[in-house]
C-alpha cells in the first residue's frame, strides 16, 4: 500500500502504528485458540464470521434499542414531560423491548396493489447496508470485524446504500405519499453525499488515513487529547457541514423530509407496519450511531481520551481491560453525537424541500470545498513549519 | 440571487437561531417535568368540576326541572306518587348524550341534583353509560315513616271527619247515638 | 422551481371550462393534463386539524390545483338552535369553535342579548366576561403557535404552548368546571360568581406568561428555517383580504388595521381601548411579503401579549358585585331580530337570531370565521411546494369543528 499523499508529511513512526493491515479480530482469535487439524479452515473462518455476525446485529438492536429509549426520554424532558416510566420499573428502560415485542406480534400488512417482492425486501435492504456499514466499526484496537485501510469509504458506500431500500419501499407501497417520500430521500441522499463526503476530507487530510483504526490511533498524544478537531482550524467548520449532512443522511430532522408526518402522513413508511416498520427504525437509529462513530473517530479521538492515555502510560496496553475502556470511550462519543442530533431534533423545524436542495448545493457544498482548502494549506504550512 | 452579505447573513443567522433554540430547550432540559404521572398522582379538582352527577334522592321532589332543562333530554324519571312521598322507580341519565353543561343543575328547586368529581366513563358496553341516579329503589326509609304517618293522620283525619258527619247526621236525624264518636280514635297506631 | 411557479395560474379561472358533476359540484381537475398526480390531502391527514379534505393536484412536489372539501363534521348546529330552548343553545356554541368555547357562548349570549333591552348586565359580570374571553384567546392561539410549529416540524413548542393551555384550562375549571366545553358565560350574564383567590391566580399567570411568551418568540417564531419556511408564502395582499371577507388574524396579517373590539365595539372593550390598554397587532411584512404565513403566525403571538394587557387592565377594574342580570328561568325573547360579531381568535364570530316573542328561537345562524378564512386556500395554494401548502392550511388556523358546524 503506497500512503496517501497526506501521508507523507506526517511522521513515519505514527504511520507505523498499523502494523497489521487487513483481518479480521475474530478470526485470529479462533485461529489462536487453535481448532483442532481435521476441521477445514473455510470452516473455521465461517464461524468467525457468524459469531462477527451475531454480535454485529446484538450491537445493533442494542443501539437502536436504547436510542429510541434515550430520544424519548431526551424529548420528553425537553418537552417538560417525563417519557416512559413503567415498562421495566427504572424510567421504562424496557420499553423498547415491550414495544418490539409488539411490533413483532402485529398483523403483517401488505396493502393490496403494492408490488409484494420489493415490499417485502425494501427492509431487508435497508437493514442490510447498515449491516454492512457497521462491519467496519471497530469495537476496540485489537477487536473488530474487519480491518479496512479504506475503512470510512465502505461505510460512507455501503450507508448510502440505504436510500436503495428507502425508494424501494417507497415505490412498492402504491401510496402516493410514499412516493412523494421516497423521491425526496432519493433527492435529499443525492445532495447531501458530496458535502458529507467533502467535509470529512478536512480531518481525513489532517490525519492522512482512511482507516477508522489508525485514525484513532493517531490522536492519541496530549495526554489523548490530540483530537483532530483541535489540530486544524478547518476541522471545526468541517464538523458542522459533516454534521448537517449527516443529519440529511439519515433523515432526522429537520431534514426528516422523507417521512415528514405533517406533509406526508409518514412517508416511505406509511404503508409499513409491524416488524418491517421496525426494521426501517432501526435503521435510522443505526446509521445515526454509525454517523457519530465516524464524527467521534475522525474530529474527537476514536479511542483516544485521558482515560485511555492514563492507561496507556500505567503501561496497560491490549488486553480485555484496555479494549473495554476503548469501547466505552467510542460509546459514550458517540451517545453524545446522538444526543446531538436529538436535541437538534427536538429544536428545529423541518426545511423545504428546496431549501435542503439549496442548503446541500449552494451552502454546504463550497463551504466544505472550502475546509478542505483549508485543511490542506493549514496541514502544508503545518509540515513546513514543523 | 443573494449576494455574499445576505449569503453569509443567512449562514450566521441560521447558525445563531438553532444556538437559541437550543438554548431553550436545553433548559428545559435540565427542569424538572411538569407532568403528572396520572394514575399514580393526580391533580387535586377543583370543587366545581363537571363531573358525574349525584342526586340526593330524599329531597328530589320529581318535578322534572331537571330534564325539562336538558337540551338533549338526557334525563329520565319515574315514580310512583304516593300522597307528597314518592316511590322511585328510575332516575336515569344517559351518558352517551349527556354533554356535562350543568343546564340541569340550576332549575332544581330543592338543589338535589350536583354535579361530581368522578369522570372516568369507561364501560365494556355503551348500555352500562345509561347510569341510574337512585341510590335505592322504590322508597326512603324516611319516606316510607313519613308516608305511614301521613296515611295514618288522613285516616284519622278522614274518621274523624267521617265521625263528625257521622255525628252530625245523627244529631240531626237521631241524637241518642252519641257513642258512633268514640270509634274514630281507634285509627291511631 | 420557482420559474415554474409562474406558469400555474390560480386553480379556478371563470372562463375555464370544469366538469360539473351531478351533485353541482365542479370538478375543475379532469380539464387540464393528465400529468398530474391528484393527492387526497385528508380527511385523516395530520395537517389538516380535524377532518378535512383538501383535494390537491400536484407536479412532482409542486402543488397547481387546491380544492377544500369540507362537511366531515357537520351536525347541524343551526339547525339544533331552533328547535332547543335559548339558554339551552349555549352548551352546542361550546362546541363549533372548540378551542375558543368562550368567545362562542360570548358572541351567543350578546346576540341573545341584543333582543332583550330591559336587560341589564352587572359590570362585574361583563368584566370576567372579558378576562374568560381574552384568556380563552390565548389559549386558542397557544394551540394556533403550537400547532403552526407541528405543521413545520418543530415539536417542542407546541408542548410549551400546552402547557401554558393546561394552566388556562385549569383556571377555568375553576371557575366554571370544565376544561374545554365552558357553557360559562350565559344570557344575562355569567353562571357562577369567581371563586376566591381566582382573580389572584389569573394575575399570576399573566406574569408568567409574559415571559414565556418571549421565550416562544426566540424559539420558534425567529428561528431561520422557521421564518424561511414562512416568508413569502401564501400571501395575502390586503385587496385579496377585502375580497374573501376574511377577518381576525388573517385579515390583520395582511396589514389591514380592522379589530371588532375597537372598530365595532361591544361590551366594554371601547373603554379598555380608551385607557389605552392594548394595541392591535398588524402583520408589517418584517421577513418577507405584506400578508405571508409569517405575518399571520406573528400577529397571533403578538396578540396573546395584548390579550395579557386587557386582562390585567380588568383585573384592575374590578369591584365586587353581582354577576347576573334579571334574567328569568326559561328566557323568553322579545320578538325581534339581531346580528351581532364578536372577535373570535380566529376572526368575527357572528351569531344572528330571530325570535318571534317565545322560548326557541325562530333562526340561529352563525357566521363562521374559519368558515369564511378557509376560502381563501382555494387561491393561495396553487404554485406553492407541498410543504408550503401545509403551512398554508396551517396559518389559515381553521377549526373544522367550525367550519362545519
Ligand atoms: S349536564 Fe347538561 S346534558 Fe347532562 S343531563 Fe345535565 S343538562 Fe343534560
Ligand atoms: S329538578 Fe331537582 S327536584 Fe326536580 S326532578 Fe330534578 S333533581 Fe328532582
Amino acid at each position: 500500500m503506497t500512503p496517501p499523499l497526506a501521508l507523507t508529511a506526517l511522521p513515519q513512526e505514527q504511520v507505523a502504528t498499523t502494523p497489521n493491515p487487513g483481518g479480521n479480530a475474530l478470526l485470529d482469535l479462533v485461529n489462536k485458540i487453535g481448532p483442532p487439524e481435521w476441521i477445514p479452515d473455510w470452516i473455521v473462518a465461517l464461524h468467525a464470521v457468524g459469531a462477527g455476525v451475531g454480535i454485529l446485529i446484538g450491537i445493533v438492536s442494542l443501539i437502536a434499542m436504547y436510542s429510541v429509549w434515550m430520544e424519548r426520554k431526551v424529548s420528553g424532558h425537553m418537552q417538560c414531560r417525563l417519557g416512559p416510566m413503567y415498562a421495566g420499573g427504572w424510567h421504562g428502560w424496557a420499553q423498547t423491548i415491550a414495544d418490539g415485542v409488539k411490533l413483532l406480534m402485529k398483523e403483517d400488512m401488505i396493502p393490496t396493489g403494492a408490488d409484494r417482492v420489493l415490499f417485502i425486501i425494501a427492509p431487508g435492504i435497508v437493514l442490510a447496508s447498515i449491516f454492512g456499514a457497521l462491519v467496519a466499526f471497530p469495537i476496540s484496537y485489537d477487536f473488530y470485524f474487519a480491518r479496512m485501510d479504506l475503512g470510512i469509504f465502505m461505510i460512507l458506500a455501503l450507508g448510502s446504500t440505504t436510500t436503495i431500500g428507502v425508494i424501494m419501499a417507497g415505490w412498492a407501497s402504491n401510496s402516493k405519499w410514499s412516493l412523494y417520500g421516497a423521491m425526496r430521500e432519493a433527492a435529499q441522499v443525492i445532495a447531501y453525499e458530496i458535502p458529507l463526503g467533502l467535509a470529512l476530507m478536512a480531518p481525513l487530510i489532517t490525519l492522512g488515513t482512511f482507516s477508522l483504526l489508525d485514525a484513532s490511533a493517531l490522536q492519541s498524544d496530549w495526554f489523548g487529547m490530540k483530537w483532530a478537531i483541535f489540530t486544524n482550524p478547518a476541522n471545526l467548520p468541517a464538523f458542522v457541514i459533516f454534521w448537517i449532512a449527516a443529519l440529511a443522511e439519515t433523515k432526522r430532522a429537520p431534514f426528516d423530509l422523507p417521512e415528514a408526518e405533517s406533509e406526508l402522513v409518514a412517508g416511505f413508511l406509511t404503508e409499513y407496519s409491524g416488524i418491517r416498520w421496525s426494521f426501517f427504525f432501526m435503521e435510522e437509529y443505526a446509521a445515526m450511531f454509525l454517523m457519530s462513530v465516524i464524527a467521534a473517530m475522525f474530529w474527537f479521538g476514536g479511542f483516544e481520551s485521558p482515560a485511555t492515555w492514563a492507561l496507556r502510560s500505567a503501561g496497560v496496553e491490549g488486553g480485555i481491560f484496555f479494549g473495554a475502556v476503548c469501547f466505552v470511550t467510542l460509546v459514550i462519543k458517540a451517545f453524545a453525537g446522538v444526543f446531538l442530533m436529538m436535541w437538534l431534533r427536538w429544536t428545529l423545524p423541518r426545511v423545504r424541500i428546496d431549501q435542503v436542495m439549496t442548503m446541500g448545493y449552494k451552502y454546504l457544498t463550497p463551504l466544505a470545498l472550502l475546509c478542505v482548502l483549508i485543511a490542506a494549506v493549514s496541514e502544508a504550512v503545518k509540515s513546513l513549519l514543523f | 440571487m443573494v449576494s455574499t452579505k445576505e449569503y453569509f447573513q443567512n449562514v450566521w443567522d441560521a447558525l445563531k437561531t438553532t444556538a437559541i433554540g437550543m438554548r431553550i430547550t436545553g433548559k428545559y432540559l435540565m427542569q424538572k417535568p411538569i407532568t403528572v404521572q396520572y394514575p399514580d398522582e393526580r391533580l387535586p379538582i377543583p370543587d366545581r368540576y363537571r363531573g358525574i352527577h349525584y342526586l340526593e334522592q330524599e329531597k328530589c321532589i320529581n318535578c322534572l326541572a331537571c330534564a325539562r332543562a336538558c337540551p338533549i333530554d338526557c334525563i329520565e324519571m319515574d315514580a310512583i306518587r304516593h300522597g307528597k312521598e314518592l316511590e322511585w322507580v328510575a332516575f336515569t341519565l344517559d351518558y352517551q348524550k349527556c354533554m356535562f353543561c350543568e343546564l340541569c343543575v340550576y332549575p332544581c328547586p330543592k338543589d338535589c341534583i350536583h354535579m361530581g368529581t368522578e369522570f372516568a366513563l369507561v364501560t365494556y358496553d355503551r348500555s352500562e353509560l345509561n347510569h341510574d341516579l337512585l341510590s335505592f329503589q322504590g322508597m326512603g326509609r324516611g319516606a316510607r315513616i313519613r308516608m305511614r304517618e301521613a296515611q295514618a293522620k288522613k285516616a284519622a283525619k278522614e274518621k274523624a271527619k267521617a265521625a263528625a258527619a257521622a255525628k252530625k247526621a245523627d244529631t240531626e236525624k237521631d241524637a241518642d247515638e252519641p257513642e258512633a264518636a268514640g270509634a274514630g280514635t281507634g285509627g291511631d297506631e | 422551481m420557482v420559474e415554474q411557479t409562474q406558469e400555474y395560474k390560480p386553480s379556478i379561472q371563470p372562463s375555464e371550462e370544469g366538469r360539473v358533476l351531478p351533485s353541482g359540484e365542479r370538478e375543475f381537475f379532469f380539464d387540464v393534463s393528465t400529468s398530474d398526480l391528484e393527492v387526497n390531502m385528508g380527511p385523516q391527514h395530520p395537517a389538516t386539524h380535524g377532518v378535512m379534505r383538501v383535494l390537491l393536484r400536484t407536479d412532482g412536489e409542486l402543488v397547481t390545483g387546491a380544492q377544500p372539501h369540507l362537511g366531515y363534521l357537520h351536525r347541524g348546529a343551526e339547525k339544533i338552535g331552533e328547535n332547543v330552548e335559548w339558554l339551552q343553545y349555549l352548551p352546542y356554541t361550546d362546541r363549533y369553535d372548540y378551542l375558543a368555547a368562550m368567545n362562542n357562548n360570548l358572541g351567543y349570549s350578546l346576540a341573545v342579548e341584543a333582543l332583550m333591552p330591559g336587560l341589564e348586565i352587572p359590570r362585574r359580570a361583563t368584566l370576567i366576561r372579558t378576562i374568560c374571553a381574552e384568556l380563552n384567546r390565548i389559549a386558542s392561539h397557544l394551540i394556533a403557535f403550537g400547532t403552526y410549529g407541528l405543521d413545520i416540524g418543530a415539536f417542542t413548542p407546541f408542548f410549551y404552548a400546552f402547557r401554558e393551555r393546561e394552566w388556562i384550562q385549569a383556571l377555568f375549571e375553576k371557575i366554571c368546571g370544565a376544561r374545554l366545553t365552558y357553557s360559562y358565560i350565559r344570557i344575562g350574564g355569567v353562571f357562577n360568581e369567581a371563586p376566591p383567590g381566582w382573580l389572584k391566580e389569573v394575575e399570576h399567570f399573566c406574569d408568567v406568561f409574559e415571559e414565556k411568551w418571549k421565550e416562544y418568540y426566540d424559539l420558534l417564531a425567529l428561528n431561520h428555517i422557521f421564518v424561511m419556511r414562512t416568508k413569502d408564502i401564501g400571501v395575502i395582499t390586503p385587496e385579496m383580504a377585502y375580497d374573501f371577507g376574511l377577518t381576525g388574524p388573517m385579515l390583520r396579517g395582511s396589514g389591514i388595521d380592522f379589530d371588532l373590539r375597537r372598530d365595532m365595539p361591544y361590551m366594554d372593550y371601547t373603554e379598555i381601548w380608551e385607557a389605552g390598554a392594548y394595541q392591535i397587532p398588524l402583520g408589517s411584512g418584517e421577513k418577507g411579503t405584506l400578508g405571508d404565513c409569517w405575518d399571520r403566525f406573528d400577529v397571533r403571538v403578538k396578540e396573546m401579549i395584548e390579550s395579557i394587557k386587557i386582562v390585567r387592565y380588568c383585573l384592575g377594574v374590578i369591584e365586587p358585585g353581582p354577576v347576573l342580570g334579571d334574567v328569568p328561568k326559561v328566557i323568553k325573547v322579545p320578538p325581534g331580530e339581531a346580528y351581532v360579531g364578536i372577535e373570535n381568535p380566529r376572526g368575527e364570530l357572528g351569531h344572528y337570531s330571530h325570535s318571534d316573542g317565545g322560548k326557541v328561537a325562530v333562526r340561529c345562524r352563525v357566521r363562521g370565521p374559519s368558515f369564511v378564512n378557509l376560502a381563501v386556500l382555494e387561491d393561495l395554494m396553487p404554485g406553492t411546494l407541498l410543504a408550503d401548502s401545509v403551512a398554508i392550511i396551517g396559518s389559515t388556523d381553521i377549526v373544522v369543528g367550525e367550519t362545519d358546524r
